[in-house]
């Protein structure tokens, strides 16, 4: 059933390019890149239970190490993906090295100071960065390109999260995040698992900035990754439902086609209209699906049996 | 006449190579899009909400102006649409919005777009789409210098060096015995400030006897400013952008160095910005900044025709925008540029007429009833800055107080 249903979102992924104009073609990549970042979030705040508000900086380190390489040495653009990862893991365990010390709202604030301070460090290093007139890369990719390789990177991202998670390395994350006395009381390393999940989640956000900066005429500048992209990525993170992988997809395509689908519509169209519909399906997710969508598949899934007794008797 | 030659000649050269008559004849009936019988679209991004907001009433200004047009005939009998888009002064959203309007919305040009990060990240994307990128609204020189890399792409206002150069002629002329103290900002902003000064110094270079360097990203200015005054300069330029423009105005006044003229940049002119240093204790009297607007609010200016015109449009298409807010008779004057380059596009306007329409400006027809009496747009095949000339403006009346034009008009050109 399951497979039947990945076999089915895979092909529909690999035909849409050709049903579609280049410019749905590069709105449907960018789902492609939230699915990237929210699945990272969903690892550290879903699974292991720490919470991020700052995984707008990852994706910054992650597009500027794009734009840097691309711009300074002519790396190709698909190699800059690896060094991104690369990067934006080791950062990710640096930061949860500290975030060993803080929990709860103290992590959610030093994260926060994360997502605040990255793109300030693009102002201050401008004679690397750019500053605020920004750093383009020296080639520039077409729709096609950016949605074959994001989708690419998609799939690769959810097999690899689904293997990190079903195995050893998930349990020790979920034993974590349910209790970390008990975690730590059966053996898990608080202090291994937790770095861990900071690390892969980072890399997860780095290669979507990495793609989010190509997304953007590869042109990397702070302004695209003030605060607000972080907390996109939570709210995408809450839309999908924390801690399952199947509602990233519809996580990510709430927010990276709400502001698109939104324009037409009255009031949520016009100037901070996004921002009230963002707030509103935020709030409405919380009281209807707690779970988010991924909690909806769930019970649509528990439903139809009883549907079924229900004809029967 | 000639229209019809060019059709015949695409016909004929058409079938004699590929002889594909069909394709030839329908490609050469075809507009350009966006236009059509009785329309026009164009489209810009602009930061409506967010950090830049502060420039959201530019937009509302021009669609007034072209609402104004359309009630007055429109461009040859066609009626201006513009859709103007939020991008929050974010690159990451100006790039899918331009491509939105490019291949979806499917707009003539792309009009009066705001901001240098924005316009550069969708700069080469426009040109190799080869859709016109017009009258963009940010004051950096790379729009003007680069045509040739980037003939789809045209400024409007003055830029930023040469209306530091403009100061530099000033001092030439009128202070020789100024001693100069320069606070920029530690990027390309500040220092084509700082650059286009010492141009237009020339020969009195050596005037300046302190340049003071701050990054963006520093909580305030005190330090260069205590340098400043430590280097005995008695002329002050402020080449900030406005929050710490607006913070060494204070702290000069604090720190008690009151140099014998203080000159603020353009971008950090507007009259809110010169409120709020007074409020915060500056004393502003005798600034001297500069400006190629009409100013709707100042009393020697209400009897100019623009002024006039510039505030009954938007009384009647936009009544709740402020006449005295500079940034509106900005968004005029570029509405107007726009509309003057369209009417000369051709009888049925192409993105290659719209380019060649301004980038031969004729001063003595494109006279825009908005700007400052005498200042010209004027371009040519090797000049594509649309306006170079600027007034000088000093301020007066303190905490309530407004900019007046004083002395001859100043070139900035190079």
């Amino acid at each position: 059933m399951k497979a039947a249903a990945l076999a089915v979102t895979a092909v529909v992924i690999a035909v849409l390019p050709f049903e579609l104009s280049g410019y749905h073609q590069g709105l449907a990549a960018s789902v492609a890149v939230y699915v990237i970042a929210i699945l990272g979030l969903n690892i550290v705040t879903g699974y292991t239970g720490q919470i991020s508000i700052g995984h707008g900086a990852f994706m910054a380190i992650g597009g500027y190490t794009t734009a840097i390489m691309s711009h300074d040495h002519h790396t190709s653009l698909l190699a800059t993906l690896p060094l991104s990862l690369a990067i934006t893991f080791v950062c990710g365990v640096l930061v949860g090295i500290p975030a060993l010390r803080l929990s709860g709202v103290y992590l959610a604030l030093a994260t926060f100071a994360l997502a605040v301070s990255v793109p300030q460090f693009a102002l201050k290093f401008s004679k690397f960065t750019g500053g605020s007139n920004g750093i383009q890369t020296s080639k520039t990719v077409s729709h096609l390109w950016l949605y074959g390789v994001s989708w690419s990177c998609a799939a690769i991202a959810l097999a690899a999260a689904w293997l990190i998670l079903r195995g050893r390395t998930g349990r020790a994350f979920r034993a974590v995040r349910d209790s970390e006395l008990a975690a730590s009381a059966s053996g898990v390393s608080l202090a291994i698992y937790k770095t861990l999940a900071f690390g892969i989640s980072a890399a997860f956000a780095g290669v979507a900035g990495s793609l989010f900066v190509l997304a953007t005429n590869g042109f990397a500048q702070p302004n695209e990754f003030g605060v607000f992209l972080s907390l996109t990525l939570l709210i995408g993170a809450a839309v999908a439902g924390l801690g399952s992988l199947w509602g990233v997809l519809a996580g990510a395509a709430f927010v990276a086609l709400l502001p698109t689908v939104s324009q037409s519509v009255p009031l949520v169209g016009s100037a901070h209209g996004q921002d009230v519909a963002f707030g509103l399906a935020v709030i409405l997710v919380m009281l209807l699906l707690p779970t988010g969508a991924a909690g909806l598949f769930v019970r649509i899934r528990t439903l139809r049996p009883n549907n079924a007794d229900t004809t029967e008797s | 006449m000639g229209m019809n030659r060019r059709v015949l000649a695409v016909v004929a050269a058409t079938v004699f190579v590929a002889g594909a008559t069909v394709t030839a004849a329908s490609g050469a009936q075809k507009t350009d899009p966006g236009v059509t019988a009785t329309s026009i679209t164009i489209g810009g991004t602009f930061p409506l909400t967010g950090v830049a907001s502060l420039y959201s009433t530019i937009p509302l200004a021009e669609q007034a102006y072209f609402a104004y047009v359309n009630a007055h005939g429109g461009v040859n009998g066609r009626q201006i649409t513009f859709d103007v888009l939020d991008d929050q002064y974010d690159p990451s959203k100006t790039v899918p919005l331009t491509q939105q309007l490019v291949e979806q919305d499917k707009v003539f040009a792309d009009y009066g777009s705001l901001g240098t990060a924005p316009i550069l990240s969708t700069w080469g994307y426009l040109n190799q789409q080869k859709v016109p990128q017009v009258l963009v609204a940010t004051g950096d020189s790379y729009w003007g210098f680069s045509h040739k890399a980037y003939p789809w792409t045209i400024g409007f206002q003055p830029d930023y060096p040469g209306e530091s150069k403009i100061y530099g002629k000033y001092i030439q002329a009128s202070m020789p015995n100024a001693k100069i103290g320069v606070l920029y900002q530690n990027d390309a902003y500040g220092k084509n400030y700082l650059a286009g000064l010492e141009v237009g110094l020339g020969a009195g270079k050596n005037k300046i006897v302190s340049k003071q360097a701050y990054d963006v990203t520093a909580p305030n200015v005190t330090q260069q400013m205590l340098s400043l005054k430590a280097s005995g300069a008695n002329v002050f330029f402020d080449f900030a952008t406005p929050t710490a423009s607006i913070q060494a105005l204070v702290t000069a006044t604090k720190i008690g160095w009151s140099p014998t003229a203080t000159f603020v940049n353009n971008v950090s002119a507007p009259a809110t910005f010169m409120h709020l240093a007074a409020a915060n204790g500056a004393n502003i009297d005798n600034t001297i900044s500069s400006t190629y607007l009409e100013d709707a609010s100042v009393p020697s200016e209400a009897n100019l025709a623009g002024v006039k015109l510039g505030k009954a449009i938007l009384a009647q298409y936009a009544p709740k925008l402020d006449p005295t807010n500079q940034l509106n008779f900005y968004g005029l004057a570029s509405a107007w540029t726009m509309v003057y380059a369209l009417q000369n596009a051709g009888k049925t306007p192409t993105r290659a007429g719209l380019m060649a329409a301004l980038r031969s400006l004729n001063p003595a027809k494109a006279k825009n009833p908005f700007l400052y009496p005498g200042i010209q747009l004027q371009t040519s095949a090797t000049d594509a800055f649309p306006i170079e000339q600027q007034i000088l403006v000093k301020w007066g009346g303190g905490a309530t107080g407004t900019w007046t034009a004083f002395g001859k008009l100043y070139n900035g050109a190079r």
